[in-house]
């Protein structure tokens, strides 16, 4: 696992395991974990520097980060004291996540949908951290769920990941189109999907959010047998979506289905860069943190943008 | 002979031939379904199917489809039909029934030979339809084997054939061939009778009678010729006692049927196996002549003997076999009064005194108090003229309830106290004058009691001249049972079972003062009665007769049989026991609550004993023939079948005889078992199919469906 991890992995981080992640069924529990393990690990990151005004103190309560303690606070009253900041940017958060069938494929204990929850959860959870408000979007071929941004929509986001499921047919044009309408303020946008659909078609239809001023970062989820494709006995391949059938043998195939898979990911890297779309292929068998690294790194350049 | 089908209905399921070539052009190549997320990247490569639309292996093809055909017609039951019609054509088929004459008769000149010969010519011509039984009768009849059209069964049992030590007997035989008629299926019934039909097996009331369409067939076996024939007729064993030693001197009586000319016989007699004396006699045709011999002491229990003369035709009678025992001595006590100076038991002591063999162990007691110590070892007491007091009346109840026997005789004296009046047969009255005329006499005795069976032969004893001046009145209970009575129908001797034992009430004396019964010949054997069935003795018979059985559970039959020591026998309880037969058969009878009959078919000696063990003496019993059979005069065979004629019947193509050939059908089809070889084969075959398949796959491996099937 320590070899496979990208460069910005420190300790903590197994806590992202997918696997681990998999065995905690809350997902609140779950985002807390990922999240404050993953600060934790980061606590001499330069990336923790956003600049925050004093708002107020409130009571040091167990589970509270000692840091924020305001000893001088202590020095006078003889009580723990936590020191509360006021983000400076408190922007709309919202996570636009695929539930078309082909997200519920997984050949291993989690299926992409499950990573994509997982993803959506705590990046929800630690935008809300930043006190950020925040929204979901779910959609196959329309949308199913919508929770509108705001600072008290954690509850509801995280319920309402917990229950989705997948096994409609997908597509992106369409839902995005609706979705573009009723996010009309600007905001940051997590796009979490597999994007079966060719490049262009998938720019065209992510093109509108940005054009709207939202800020969008778009998060590829694969599993490693789509990246690799181990298959070797003949057999009939059916799709999830639209449970079409045809006979395959994975030996003849397997290294024309690589190039094109590659061809695919390149393609839509190359169409996400040129449109300032931050770009970022998971795989379903690596831990969060990638993807984790991968929204502070677009925040921060966010941040710095403004 | 014709190839046809039981079932034919099962031949339908040969179109099953044609499954391996449906289901080879049919049958799509299976393959795993994988679920994947999307194809569009998958291009579609189609499965080069059109190779499956032709057969490749026809060789393969015709193995299976060969193997199924065999199982269709295995199912169908096939079988070479032998019938061709011929059998209806003669009437139908026929339930014939052999009966064979395995009686010793048989053995003279061969004529079960004879027998043999003909039943096997029977057999060899029956029809392919017909049935048949063997039945082998002497005294009972055995079927050997019924009911079958199988020749080997029926040409193997004639193979086993042997005679045996009964006599002949036609009734039993008749009756199994008409139960096997009845119950068969078949419209004609024939029965052979193969004997040499003696005209002792036949006594014309045996109440045979053959179904409608059956017939008789005598077949006579043997000629006519009554052979010389020589047989020892009986042997008696009187006994003495010389010198405190049991002394028997065997005389054995001789009897010739038959022959010409006076003839000089040897007859020999064995004991335990060993020859120790011979004799000579000359016998004229038709005559008999007895054969004394010399004494010989016998000394242990279960010592076997045989008379033996010189070989003739008819062996089996030639032989004579008893078993005898040293015989134990019985107490009696004879008790009497004290007082007066007549002896009332001079007589009775003196009559149970006089013995050859010693029989009786008497003691006497002149008292009216018998003692516990009087009565031990006494199996019989006479009270005689006296009367007991009430304690001693109480022992001889104890006494009598253990299996002890009482007799009381009343005189002048005698009686019985009233606290055990129970205990007589009846109540006792006065005295009864009869002094009209010259007395009473017996009017009635009870020749079926056994105290008076013995002399119920002519010339047996006579108890007619024996007068009786005076006797005491008797009241019989209901219970009691009145053995003899006075011409003027006073009971004269009564009895009455208490216990195990019994009791006896003499209403007159037994000396001479009253009557003068003691005065006559017959006094003494009837004592010597009245004692032995008291003391509850049973006479030995020195051997049996063949065909009679002995219940080895049963203590009396076995007392009867001369068995003397209950060791001798194995007879303890919960032991099996086993009967060694003259021939060296063995026969198991085990141990149980109920009755184990020992059959004796076999001329000769039968040892019982118990299994593993060999006693010194074991426990014998002889057996001989019945010389009923010795008289070999014969019955005309036609006559015999004529009253046993069966009423005929006309064949008019009944469901009956439908169902005989149906039956038939299915017997020709279960002695060829034709299923069996063809499920052999197709067993094989399919062997074969699945050794070339799978070599013909490993070489044509990665070419998928290139099989025949």
């Amino acid at each position: 696992m320590a070899t496979t991890r990208p460069r910005h992995s420190a300790a903590g981080t197994q806590f992202l395991d997918p696997a681990v992640l998999g065995r905690i069924g809350n997902l609140e529990l779950l985002a807390r974990t990922v999240v404050d393990g993953f600060l934790t690990g980061l606590h001499r990151s330069p990336y923790l520097g956003f600049s925050m005004d004093f708002a107020e103190h409130r009571p040091y309560m167990p589970g509270d980060d000692i840091r924020r303690i305001d000893w001088k606070l202590y020095a006078r009253t003889d009580r723990h004291y936590i020191k509360l900041f006021e983000a400076d940017t408190n922007a709309n958060f919202s996570v636009l996540l695929d539930l078309s069938a082909s997200m519920s494929y997984g050949s291993h204990s989690l299926t992409k949908l499950d990573y994509a929850r997982y993803l959506a959860a705590c990046l929800t959870y630690f935008s809300n951290k930043q006190r950020d408000r925040v929204g979901l979007v779910t959609f196959d071929h329309e949308v199913v769920d919508y929770v509108p941004p705001s600072m008290k929509h954690l509850d509801t986001i995280l319920h309402t990941l917990d229950r989705v499921t997948a096994g409609r047919p997908g597509s992106l044009a369409e839902p995005i189109l609706r979705i573009t309408e009723m996010l009309s303020r600007k905001g940051i946008l997590v796009v979490i999907s597999d994007f079966y659909e060719e490049p262009d078609a998938v720019l065209s239809a992510l093109g509108p959010l940005r054009a709207r001023g939202h800020d969008v970062i778009v998060f590829h989820v694969m599993d490693p047998f789509e990246l690799e494709f181990p298959f070797q006995e003949a057999s009939g391949f059916e799709d999830l979506e639209t449970g079409e059938q045809i006979p395959v043998i994975p030996g003849k195939l397997r290294s024309d289905y690589l190039a094109m898979v590659n061809a695919h990911l390149t393609a839509l890297e190359k169409r996400f860069t040129d449109n300032q779309i931050d770009y970022r292929l998971l795989d379903t068998s690596k831990p969060l943190d990638a993807a984790l690294f991968e929204y502070l790194l677009s925040r921060e350049r966010l941040s710095k943008a403004r | 002979m014709n190839l046809a089908f039981l079932v034919p209905l099962f031949l339908l399921g040969v179109v099953g031939v044609v499954v391996p070539i449906v289901v080879h052009l049919t049958r799509r190549q299976r393959r795993n379904v994988v679920h994947f997320p999307s194809l569009m990247f998958l291009e579609k490569i189609p499965y080069q199917e059109q190779r499956r639309r032709r057969i490749q292996h026809w060789f393969l093809l015709s193995l299976r489809a060969l193997a199924l055909a065999l199982v269709v017609a295995a199912f169908a039951r096939p079988f070479f039909d032998q019938s061709s019609g011929t059998a209806l054509g003669s009437g139908g088929p026929r339930e014939i029934v052999v009966l064979l004459d395995r009686s010793y008769s048989m053995e003279i000149d061969g004529q079960i030979e004879q027998a043999r010969s003909e039943a096997e010519q029977i057999f060899a011509e029956l029809g392919p339809l017909d049935r048949a039984s063997l039945v082998t009768f002497s005294r009972g009849a055995d079927v050997v084997v019924r009911s079958t059209s199988d020749r080997t069964r029926l040409r193997g049992a004639l193979d086993t054939l042997t005679v045996g030590s009964g006599a002949t007997r036609y009734g039993p035989a008749l009756k199994v061939a008409q139960t096997i008629l009845e119950e068969s299926t078949l419209a004609r019934g024939e029965v052979y009778l193969l004997s040499d039909f003696q005209r002792n097996g036949w006594t014309g009331d045996e109440g045979v009678s053959l179904p409608p369409g059956s017939s008789l067939l005598p077949i006579e076996i043997g000629t006519e010729q009554e052979p010389d024939n020589l047989m020892v007729a009986d042997v008696s064993l009187p006994r003495q006692i010389v010198a405190g030693r049991e002394r028997i001197t065997p005389t054995a009586r001789i009897v010739r049927r038959g022959g010409d000319a006076a003839t000089t016989v040897t007859v020999s007699l064995d004991l335990d196996g060993q020859e120790i004396q011979t004799r000579e006699v000359t016998l004229a045709p038709n005559s008999a002549q007895p054969v004394q011999f010399q004494p010989f002491t016998l000394s242990q229990p279960h010592t076997t003997g045989t008379v033996r003369l010189d070989d003739d035709a008819l062996g089996a009678d030639n032989s004579h076999h008893f078993v005898v025992s040293p015989g134990s001595s019985l107490g009696v006590l004879v008790v009497n009064g004290a007082g007066g100076s007549n002896d009332p038991s001079l007589y009775l002591r003196g009559a149970l005194a006089i013995s050859d063999d010693g029989r009786f162990d008497v003691r006497s007691r002149r008292s009216s108090t018998i003692r516990p110590v009087d009565l031990d070892g006494t199996a019989a007491v006479f009270i005689n003229d006296v009367l007991l007091d009430g304690g001693s009346a109480e022992r001889l109840r104890t006494f009598v309830q253990d299996g002890g026997g009482v007799l009381v005789a009343l005189g002048q004296d005698g009686g019985w106290p009233a606290s055990a009046a129970d205990m007589l047969p009846g109540t006792i009255g006065s005295i009864q004058d009869r002094l009209q005329g010259r007395g009473s006499t017996l009017g009635y005795l009870d020749y079926e009691h056994p105290v008076f069976e013995v002399f119920s032969g002519p010339r047996s004893g006579d108890f007619t001249g024996a007068r009786f001046y005076r006797a005491r009145g008797f009241t019989p209970s209901d219970s009691a049972a009145v053995i003899a009575r006075f011409d003027d129908g006073s009971v004269a001797l009564a009895e009455l079972r208490v216990g195990r034992g019994r009791v006896l009430l003499w209403t007159t004396s037994l000396d001479s003062f009253w009557n003068d019964l003691a005065l006559q010949p017959v006094y003494l054997p009837f004592v010597h009665r009245l004692a032995e069935y008291l003391g509850g003795r049973a006479e030995a018979l020195p051997w049996f007769v063949a065909g009679q059985v002995v219940d080895l559970a049963d203590p009396e039959a076995l007392e009867t049989a001369g068995l003397v020591s209950s060791e001798a026998a194995g007879l303890a309880e919960g032991l099996d026991q086993v009967a060694l037969s003259p021939n060296g058969g063995n026969v198991t009878l085990p141990a149980g609550d109920g009755p184990r009959y020992l059959p004796l078919e076999e001329h000769g000696f039968y040892t019982v004993r118990q299994p593993g063990t060999d006693p010194d003496r074991p426990f014998i019993i002889a057996v001989n023939v019945d010389l009923e059979e010795s008289n070999l005069g014969r019955v005309e065979a036609d006559e015999l079948a004529l009253q046993i004629e069966a009423p005929t019947v006309v064949d008019d193509g009944s469901p009956r005889l439908t169902q005989a050939v149906e039956l038939q059908r299915e017997d020709q089809e279960r002695r060829q078992s034709l299923w069996r070889w063809l499920l052999v084969a197709a067993l094989a075959l399919f062997t074969l199919e699945t050794v070339i398949s799978n070599w013909v796959s490993r070489r044509g491996s990665g070419a998928a469906g290139a099989l025949a099937g």
